[in-house]
């Protein structure tokens, strides 16, 4: 199996701003991912399932270039994400909703200008252009101004410009999120048509389900460090997902659910 | 390159695609123009003006006889004085419009064939003076067999030098036009950086393999072109209105500038508009938000307002003093609107906002690495 994602030890301390623990007279530093090591391997898609604050977004943004970690590496098709991130970015799309896209272009001409940054070829651009707008019904919209499009357009949008240089790895924080059901199904079954293309995709959920439907390998995430690291066959056996999680969340934590 | 033009295009596309920006673009110029235009107009009606039929008052001063017609006689109206020197002095004052002198041996020098020059003095801050002016020069032209006011090193406009309109010009302009440009940089500053940083553009931006460096250079002269473009229509709204404004206060017919005037103040505005947009960029990347930007971007738009107006007091300055930013563009454009500008000073002043400009370039390069400047919440 082609490793694609290799991390190394990754870990990220934040500090917390002044004001919060003022009042809540928390620590002053959050370790938000310690020490985490896993691989992901050409062709499937893992999952990093946790809950709340356990530290997925932070290892989705330091596998996409966004933050640096304290220590640690990971390596995504070769590439450091610490010392090649303009490798790195070229192969990678990040999805999240985080990220936005300017409200007073059209889809249109975002995908132009992304692919442009990207470096793609003009007449490439322009058909991959075309197929995904029609894939995913943006064609109607493509003229509008991206401010005046529904939710769930602009959503399919974001997703067709963060894959418009057709990268090889695919980060996707919490896909589902804030998604009606009809994106949201439209979304999961080009993350699985994308898998069959022999991309690789990481997402983080805390969704139960959608680990089950989707996902080959899963890396189980609490308090910033991984409590279990298997395939879903295996993570599934015994129990259903959801009462391994339970079981692991208690004893990590030594928290009674 | 390549990217920076794509983020060029990127940015002029939003300045007009959006109907407030164009408006922003001409709506200071426009108001300047109207304003001024306003005021003009009613200090004009409150002006004295030349009474029909008014004869410029000259002093001749070896005028041969029979030079100069009847009918060219009539228009003025002959005085008589002491000495040249007395004569010239009452110019100086107002009470007299013109002097016209002729060279000694006038008549003989024309017969020979070297050709003698006529003075014409005059006063440009007194209105029936000009007109005085324009009225015996234009008598005297079209003649091959002498000159008129062809000594270069000397000044026929005898207008006191603190009222000489040159210097009006010279005071305010650098206040204006500082406080122009640094308006218009402060409108679109923020709004193009921390706008991005507040909304998440910036940072769909910067998971793209473009260099951090691109990013800066392609916002920088975009923003640079737009508070340039906004500048230089606030510029047109003065000098168009100043014709009107000035009405018979400012004799503005009295002072044209030559293509290297106008050459050395558009090298000192663009580079002016560079300093300000990459000092307000720099302020804007450290911002969380629009409304913090603005905030820190106000103090530093005041001082760099007066250190330009701090231009008005340097009477003497040395070359030294325009390699200092702000006060250096100051004194430059100071110097360059009286005509006294020594190229090597403007050159001095552009090259020091140039390199100003480099640094803060490469300051901001670094702060959009910095995780925690660029993604601030
Ligand atoms: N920029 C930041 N500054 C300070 N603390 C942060 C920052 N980002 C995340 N954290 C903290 O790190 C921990 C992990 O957060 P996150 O990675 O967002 O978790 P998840 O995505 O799993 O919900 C949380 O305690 C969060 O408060
Ligand atoms: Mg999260």
């Amino acid at each position: 199996m082609e490793e694609i994602l290799k991390v190394e030890g990754l870990t990220k301390t934040f500090k917390q701003p002044k004001k919060l623990f003022k009042k809540a007279e928390g620590p002053e530093t959050v370790v938000a991912v310690n020490n985490l090591s896993f691989a992901a391997y050409k062709g499937e898609i893992f999952g990093l399932l946790g809950p709340n604050g356990a530290g997925k977004t932070t290892t989705l943004r330091i596998l996409a270039t966004l933050i640096k970690p304290d220590s640690g590496n990971a390596h995504i098709c070769g590439k450091s994400v610490v010392s090649e991130e303009d490798e790195v970015r070229k192969k990678i799309g990040f999805l999240t909703s985080e990220l936005k896209l300017e409200d007073a272009f059209t889809p249109d001409y975002l995908f132009d200008f992304f692919s442009g940054l990207y470096g793609i070829d003009k007449s490439i651009a322009q058909s991959r252009k075309f197929s995904l707008f029609q894939k995913f019904g943006i064609d109607a919209f493509k003229n509008q101004k991206y401010g005046n499009l529904s939710t769930g357009m602009k959503q399919k949008v974001a997703l067709v410009v963060s894959i418009a240089h057709d990268p090889e790895f695919i980060i996707f924080d919490e896909p589902t999120n804030g998604l009606d059901v009809l994106t949201a199904r439209v979304v999961t079954d080009f993350l699985q048509e994308l898998r069959a293309d022999g991309k690789t995709i990481i997402l983080s959920t805390h969704i139960f389900s959608l680990v089950e439907k989707l996902c080959d390998r899963v890396g189980i995430l609490i308090d910033g460090k991984l409590a279990a690291l298997d395939t879903l066959e295996n993570l599934t056996k015994e129990k259903n997902l959801e009462d391994t999680f339970f079981e692991l969340y208690e004893k990590v934590t030594g928290a009674k659910i | 390159m390549k990217n920076v033009l794509l983020i060029i295009k990127k940015e002029f596309n939003r300045f007009f695609k959006d109907r407030r920006m164009i408006l922003m673009l001409f709506l200071p110029g426009l108001l300047i123009f109207c304003l001024y235009s306003l005021i003009g107009t009613v200090m004009e009606k409150a002006a004295p003006t030349i009474p029909e039929g008014y004869k410029p008052t000259v002093y001749f001063c070896r005028l041969p006889d029979g030079f100069l017609s009847e009918n060219d006689l009539k228009l003025l109206e002959g005085k008589d004085f002491e000495t040249l020197e007395e004569a010239k002095s009452n110019v100086a004052e107002g009470t007299l419009d013109i002097v016209v002198e002729f060279q000694a041996n006038f008549t003989a020098a024309v017969e020979g064939s070297s050709r003698p020059e006529v003075k014409v003095y005059y006063n440009s801050s007194v209105q029936t003076s000009i007109v005085g002016y324009t009225l015996a020069t234009g008598i005297l032209s079209g003649h091959n067999a002498f000159t008129v006011n062809s000594t270069p090193t000397e000044k026929f406009d005898l207008v006191d030098e603190d009222e000489q309109v040159t210097n009006i010009f010279a005071m305010v302009i650098p206040l204006l036009m500082f406080s122009l440009l640094a308006s218009s940089c402060i409108s679109v500053a923020p709004e193009a950086i921390a706008g991005e940083k507040e909304r998440g553009t910036m940072a769909t931006m910067l998971i793209t393999p473009v260099k951090r460096i691109e990013i800066v250079l392609g916002k920088i002269l975009s923003l640079s072109c737009y508070a340039m473009l906004s500048g230089i229509i606030s510029f047109l709204g003065v000098i168009l209105s100043l014709p009107k404004l000035s009405g018979g206060l400012l004799n503005l017919g009295a002072v044209s500038y030559g293509v290297g005037t106008y050459f050395m103040l558009f090298g000192l505005i663009i580079s002016i508009v560079l300093v300000m947009i990459s000092a307000f960029s720099v302020l804007s990347t450290l911002a969380k938000n629009v409304k913090e930007a603005t905030a820190f971007i106000g103090p530093l738009m005041l001082v760099i307002i007066l250190l330009g107006m701090s231009s008005m007091f340097f009477t003497n300055p040395s070359v030294g003093l325009y390699a200092i930013p702000f006060i250096g563009s100051g004194i430059a454009m100071s110097a360059v609107l009286s005509t006294t500008a020594s190229a090597l000073g403007v050159v001095l002043a552009i090259l020091s906002n140039l390199v100003l400009t480099a640094l803060l370039v490469v300051l901001m390069g670094f702060m959009f690495k910095k995780e925690n400047i660029m993604l601030k919440k």
